[in-house]
């Protein structure tokens, strides 16, 4: 098909399309700051076809992460604040009663936009929770017995304050499992702390800044993306990895099935972010703890502290075929 | 398993694509095999489905002992054989039946399966029709399917199952038609396939006994087709002459010995030759026919008997096509000794004495053979004699009872009256047998003869003229011998029968499906080595003797292999793959680091330029092409960069070593 004989020519895709990837990322790097890798993911999330949870303390860039993928990629953009008095028909829309024209009339909720940003989505009730995670498994709501497809593409990206905040419904996992992954983003390392206070601020900045793709050319470049190359080793290894999970002692339920599908999508998104002509090994070791830190259920004695640690000690145990 | 306990029930997905399998197969032996066999077939099939479906034990082993006993005499009291087509596909049949209420395992679903097989293919002994070849490839991919289905229960989706097995029958088709051309013909095979003498079908018999059949059954099966070199003779002159009866005993009209004599010299041909070329159906009898009269012919084995009849030495069991040359103005006999005179007058003095007597008066009444043979026809044609073929049976004096009583018959009949009214007034006769008419095909050219044109028509003796050709039935229905067939055919049948004669198009069908059949006949089942041979010609091949078949026909298998094995190459890519591993371990070996359990080569490669053993230009040249090679597209050049880099290592770690040492 092609012969990728040198590192610089792109092998896959098509060259637009690829170079606005390549922009979009370049972008978002001018905006978070230090936060590569985490941009690469959110990325290869998308490319994935997946929705995304962002899991951090509050003032890190959570927000500012969704609004600027929304709109380098030229999406239609709408935040659902969430909080514990949010009703379904908040997020998916009501129907109204028209005086005038002696009908009801179905009035879109937020969640009719290509991309929703569901801040704080464990500040809402479990019935408001299922509204938004229900529509990102079927990609389509049902309002008054009518089932409306949602747009295409359709991204939720949620975020959530740490559980152990007080005044929140924590995701189950059966829930989480609808988020391809899960970051967390950090703080910000003091170079680029200091250039966030010197510099210009960062709504203003993404005020300035144009969409670099299109939702056709993100729909073209998640197709390319599906249909990267991933050889036979790369399957046994993500093989490898996913009976780790299921036989340490450090987890109590590892992945499912459905997992090992997100993690091969996923690594095959980020192994066309970042150029490689099939799914290498990195791949698979830099979506790994985003798409399986909140779907392993660590075991009760378990030494490690967090999830990405978890996940580290499964890729130090488990050889690269 | 042990007896008695019942099925899990394991079986019941994969079952009915095995009963789907066993009835394809089985469907062309249907119409040729007994009634029972096929009920038996059906009730075993329903029989296992159902003990599958309620978990029921299979039956006891004496039980089924018992009945393949009863069914293995039940098919040599049906046939009385075991040996034969027929026999031997019914036992195949039934003991397939029997197998399946025996089958436990999937792997006995596979021997049905071969079963299966095998049926297909002894169908092929019978019959290798048009729509033979179409259904056979059709019975093969059901077959593979019901395979396939079996080899994964469940997993996976019919569709997938179909495609799959529609592709391993595409693949072998080229090698097929490869074995099918270059494969020696021979011209005698070594085997021939037992023909069921009982089976045997033909519209013209060994003998004729008129009055026992009381309907004649009309037959559409072609009997030979006929293509002419040069102009088509009239309807009226489409004799085929076959055999030619001599011996009447009262009842029943018989040959004699056709081997007797060579009778050519005794014929004169006068007028213009007509030539043609005849494709004969296997009759499985030893006549020959051809234009009245036949000159010449290129048939081997064959010879004219004493009444210029053709007969083979051995029967017809197979088509054969064979060139001829007839005259339709000829003499025979001009001089005919006392003792054959006597021989062509002979009727039995017990039967059929009102006949004689008639014979007797109305010579007597006319003054001459000839005018007593004009009379006769004349009686014939204007007295109440009709044709039919459904006419009352006749009993004993069968000539008297027709030509006094019942009046109603069809050649046979009038052919058998004929000549025993000519010899009882002394006047030589003999009755002929073979087909009179014929069709031609608008669409391919060629004649067509069915076994309904079958005919009975009289020879006699008359001094200075020889043997004349007479037939009484022309002068009864003249239209069955200018208008051929279907004058005959649809007279009285088919409004006996409540049809009205069938539209033009359903007649251009037929003609047109002839036409094929022609075709496939002369290009597919007859391509034998004369064919082959010429198509090898036709090929730039000279002289192709079975050698160069052979060779051929293994460069053909050769270079398919190539060819399907090249396509994988590509398609699979890649020289093997784990040869990039093994590159890879040399450089880590060498490079003198082991990288940790999950630390990935672009990890390991940043490691060991941190530590500045290796020069990075190499670390990463390697890391790179590993890469590639073995997780990227497949392309090979990656895999000689890798092997060149890892084979120019070692003097970069020596040289390395040498430098931190000096």
């Amino acid at each position: 098909m092609q012969s990728g004989s040198t590192l610089e020519k792109l092998p896959i895709g098509d060259d637009q399309n690829r170079a606005a990837l390549d922009r979009a990322r370049k972008t978002l790097g001018t905006i978070i700051l230090g936060k590569d890798d985490q941009i690469a993911l959110a990325l290869s999330c998308l490319l994935a076809r997946g929705h995304l949870l962002i899991e951090d303390l509050p003032g890190l860039g959570k927000t500012m992460l969704a609004q600027s993928l929304a709109r380098v990629l030229g999406l239609s953009y709408r935040r659902i604040q969430f909080t514990s008095d949010l009703l379904p028909a908040d997020i998916v829309g009501v129907s109204v009663f028209r005086q005038e024209k002696g009908e009801f009339e179905f009035q879109p909720g937020p969640i009719f936009s290509q991309l929703i940003l569901a801040d704080e989505v464990n500040r809402a009730t479990p019935k408001a929770q299922s509204a938004l995670l229900e529509s990102m498994e079927e990609y389509q709501v049902s309002v008054d017995g009518n089932t409306r497809t949602l747009p295409e593409p359709f991204f939720v990206v949620a975020t959530q304050n740490p559980a152990d905040q007080i005044g929140t419904f924590p995701l189950p996992e059966s829930q989480l499992d609808r988020f391809l992954m899960r970051l967390e983003l950090g703080y910000p390392n003091e170079d680029n702390e200091r250039e966030l206070i010197i510099g210009e601020d960062r709504r203003s900045m993404l005020e300035g800044i144009d969409a670099v793709a299109s939702p056709e050319a993100l729909l073209a470049l998640q197709k390319a993306a599906a249909a990267l190359h991933m050889s036979d080793p790369l399957v046994d290894y993500i093989q490898a990895l996913v009976r780790q999970t299921r036989e340490s002692p450090d987890i109590d339920i590892g992945l499912s099935p459905r997992g090992a599908l997100a993690l091969a999508a996923a690594a095959k998104a980020h192994a066309f972010v970042e150029h490689h002509s099939g799914v290498y090994p990195d791949d698979i070791q830099a979506v790994f703890a985003a798409v399986a830190g909140h779907r392993l259920k660590p075991a009760g004695n378990t030494t490690y502290r967090s999830a990405a640690e978890l996940c580290q000690h499964v890729l130090d145990s488990v050889a690269i075929p | 398993m042990t007896k008695g306990r019942g099925t899990d029930g394991s079986l019941l997905a994969s079952l009915p694509w095995t009963l789907l399998a066993l009835a394809i197969s089985l469907g062309p032996h249907v119409p040729y095999l007994p009634w029972w066999i096929t009920a038996a077939f059906i009730v075993c099939g329903v029989w296992r489905f159902s003990i599958e479906k309620r978990r029921r034990p299979v039956p006891s082993t004496w039980f089924r002992a018992l009945l393949a006993m009863s069914c293995f005499l039940g098919v040599l009291a049906t046939y009385s054989t075991i040996s034969g087509v027929g026999p031997g596909s019914a036992l195949l049949a039934i003991m397939a039946a029997l197998k399946l209420i025996e089958t436990r395992q999937r792997r006995d679903q596979f021997v049905l399966l071969f079963i299966s097989i095998f049926l297909v293919m002894s169908s092929l002994l019978r019959e290798q029709y048009l729509w033979s070849l179409p259904y056979l490839v059709l019975s093969v991919f059901m077959i593979m399917t019901a395979w396939l289905r079996i080899s994964s229960p469940g997993a996976e989706r019919p569709r997938r199952s179909f495609g799959t097995s529609g592709r391993l029958v595409m693949y072998a088709a080229p090698l097929a038609i490869a074995m099918w051309i270059f494969f020696p013909r021979i011209a005698t095979p070594f085997w021939s396939v037992p023909m069921d003498t009982g089976t045997a079908q033909s519209g013209v018999s060994d003998t004729m006994s008129p009055g026992d059949i009381s309907s004649l059954s009309m037959s559409d099966a072609v009997a030979f087709r006929v293509t002419f070199k040069g102009v088509i003779p009239e309807p009226r002159d489409r004799y085929w002459r076959g055999l030619v009866l001599t011996n009447f005993n009262g009842r029943t009209w018989t040959s004699s010995d056709p081997y007797a004599v060579r009778a050519l010299e005794q014929v004169v041909y006068n007028g213009r030759p007509v030539e043609y070329t005849v494709t004969l159906e296997p009759t499985r009898q030893i006549w020959v026919f051809a234009l009245d009269m036949p000159e010449s012919w290129n048939l081997s084995r064959t010879f004219m008997g004493p009444q210029q009849q053709l007969a083979r030495s051995i029967p017809i069991d197979q088509r054969m096509a064979y060139d001829a040359v007839s005259f339709l103005d000829y003499r025979t006999d001009v001089e005919l000794s006392d003792d054959a005179r006597d021989f062509f007058t002979t009727v039995p003095d017990t039967s059929n004495p009102r006949t004689r007597e008639l014979a007797r008066q109305m010579r007597a009444e006319h003054g001459s053979d000839a005018a007593f043979v004009e009379a006769v026809m004349r009686m014939f044609h204007e007295e109440e004699f009709y044709y039919t073929l459904q006419p009352p049976a006749l009993g004993s004096d069968s000539v008297d009872r027709f030509l006094f009583d019942t009046r109603q018959g069809f050649c046979e009949h009038y052919a058998s009256a004929f000549a025993v009214l000519m010899r009882a007034a002394g006047i030589p006769s003999r009755v002929v047998l073979g087909y009179q008419g014929g069709e031609v095909n608008p669409m391919g050219g060629h004649m067509i003869v069915r076994q309904s044109d079958a005919h009975a028509w009289n020879e006699i003796w008359l001094p200075d003229l020889g043997w004349r050709r007479i037939d009484p039935t022309s002068a009864v229905a003249p239209e069955r011998i200018e208008a051929g067939r279907s004058g005959s055919m649809f007279d009285g049948v088919a409004e006996a029968w409540g049809f009205s004669s069938p539209s033009m198009w359903v007649y251009e069908m037929q003609m047109y499906m002839d036409a094929l059949n022609a075709k496939w006949n002369e290009w597919i089942l007859g391509y034998g080595p004369e064919n082959q041979d010429r198509f090898m010609d036709w090929l730039g091949i000279d002289d192709p003797d079975w050698q160069k078949k052979v060779l051929l026909l293994i460069g053909w298998t050769m270079g398919l292999l190539f060819v399907v094995s090249f396509a994988m190459a590509l398609r699979n890519g890649a020289p093997r793959r784990d040869r990039a591993a093994r590159l890879y371990r040399q450089f880590v070996k060498r490079s003198g680091q082991v990288p940790a359990v999950g630390e990935t080569p672009a990890a390991f490669a940043l490691r060991l330029q941190s530590e500045d053993r290796l020069p990075a230009a190499t670390v990463n040249e390697i890391t790179r092409s590993y890469l590639e090679a073995r997780y990227g597209v497949p392309d090979p050049t990656w895999l000689e960069r890798l092997e060149k880099a890892v084979g120019a290592m070692p003097r970069f770690a020596s040289a390395a070593r040498a430098q931190r040492t000096a």
